[in-house]
């Protein structure tokens, strides 16, 4: 199954290997800056919003602070790693002059990302719910004649 | 759609902060109120708070028009209308078929495989056709090459993946698995055509290098999400651990027993018939 999942991937690239010497319009460096802003940032929006649900999870044991404390450092370092990251110069700073506006960048870089994954997701299990509906209504039980 | 921004004397800094960030955390927090709140007043006030907020960050591009990040706000308007009319339609086809609540007339499948044709030609006309989101004229959207190569790329891999899992752990689901191989493999046909053929204002070279950056982006909200998931699980896993053990009672005594086995007694067995 996870082979299903990267094989469209696997095949554009074959099919680009096969078609000319190697895979077009592929900048390493320049993937590698978008991989890496892109792994800070989902870490840290992650972090906050699992520091958000761990604040309700608290609820109902009386809402221990030590958890909270601990995903707080979590998230804190999440932020503090992006922002010392960007700050090492070229390495992750895209088109962007400054930290702020590469780290604001990034957020809005993200979500845009994340919307077009709920709107492949949501297209996906539409599409395998409508194609399992669609189909003559099976019984759950055979009945055996006597 | 060209943008004709009105000017409002703010700095630039407050603008951006007023009608285009907070607008973007009240939706979220608009929808949560909405779905965790019990009385009506609450969820009208949480609908009321995520449409103010939507329709904020889609003007955006009017009201902010100094910050960069608002374009995203003009290509959430952009896609807004195929999208919903694509799950609209796939919510009509689904509960217009064999579903045991909630089922809704025949006819409404007709209905709903228009809108998502409607929605998916409208998509394909935003690469091939005059309808790609642009910010001034033949200025295309920034977000537009984030957005597109991600959802082709994903819905071809979910599909395939889900083709697969409904052949592996269900019984009889050929047909449905047909379906899905379908999409995926309509979405890998249209991933090939915007590698090989221009748009009037994308060309292949530059999907070519959106793709594999979007690549980059879905291998890095991949690890960073199960990279947080996995500090949330430590967290959680060492704070119960050092919890301590709940109190114990003592073992019951004899006596305890002979009177819980008194009572039992009294309850089992029923009358005879």
């Amino acid at each position: 199954m996870v082979l299903a999942f990267i094989l469209p991937l696997l095949l554009i690239l074959a099919i680009d290997i096969s078609f000319s010497a190697g895979i077009q319009g592929f900048d390493t460096e320049i993937a590698f800056t978008r991989f890496a802003n892109a792994t800070l940032t989902a870490y840290t929006l992650c972090s906050l919003v699992l520091l958000g649900n761990l604040f309700f999870y608290g609820e109902s044991r009386n809402r221990p602070l030590a958890p909270l404390v601990g995903m707080f450092c979590a998230t804190i370092l999440g932020i503090a790693a992006t922002i010392f990251f960007i700050d090492q110069g070229p390495m992750l700073l895209e088109d962007n002059g400054s930290v702020r506006a590469q780290a604001i960048y990034n957020i809005v870089h993200m979500l845009v990302s994340a919307g077009a994954v709920l709107v492949a997701i949501g297209i996906s299990l539409g599409v395998t719910f409508s194609a399992i509906t669609s189909q003559k209504q099976r019984s759950n039980f055979t009945y055996e004649e006597e | 759609m060209n943008i004709r921004p009105f000017h409002i004397g703010m700095d630039e800094m407050y603008q951006a902060l007023l009608l285009f960030w907070i607008p973007v955390s009240v939706m979220p927090l608009g929808l949560w109120i909405f779905l965790s709140s019990s009385d009506s007043k609450s969820k009208t006030f949480g609908k009321v708070l995520a449409f103010v907020g939507f329709t904020m960050v889609c003007l955006s591009p009017w009201t902010a028009p100094s910050s960069p990040s608002s374009a995203a706000g003009h290509l959430l308007g952009a896609i807004i209308g195929p999208i919903v009319l694509i799950l609209i339609g796939l919510y009509l086809v689904s509960f217009s078929g064999n579903v045991p609540v909630g089922k809704l007339p025949r006819s409404d499948r007709r209905l709903g495989v228009l809108m998502i044709l409607t929605g998916f030609i409208w998509l394909v006309g935003m690469h091939w056709w005059i309808l790609t989101p642009q910010l001034a004229k033949d200025d295309v959207n920034p977000y537009w090459y984030v957005f597109w190569p991600t959802v082709l790329i994903l819905t071809a891999s979910l599909s395939s993946f889900s083709a697969i899992a409904l052949l592996t752990i269900g019984v009889e689901r050929r047909k449905e698995s047909n379906s899905l191989f379908m999409l995926s493999g309509l979405s890998f046909l249209l991933l090939l055509l915007g590698l090989n053929v221009d748009g009037p204002l994308i060309t292949a070279e530059l999907f070519r290098e959106h793709l594999w950056l979007a690549v980059a982006d879905l291998a890095g909200l991949l690890v960073g999400s199960l990279l947080s998931i996995l500090v949330f699980a430590i967290v959680i896993f060492v704070y119960e651990r050092n919890l301590p053990p709940p109190l114990t009672i003592h073992a019951p005594s004899k006596e305890e027993l002979q009177q819980v086995a008194d009572v039992v007694s009294i309850h089992i067995g029923g009358e005879q018939e």
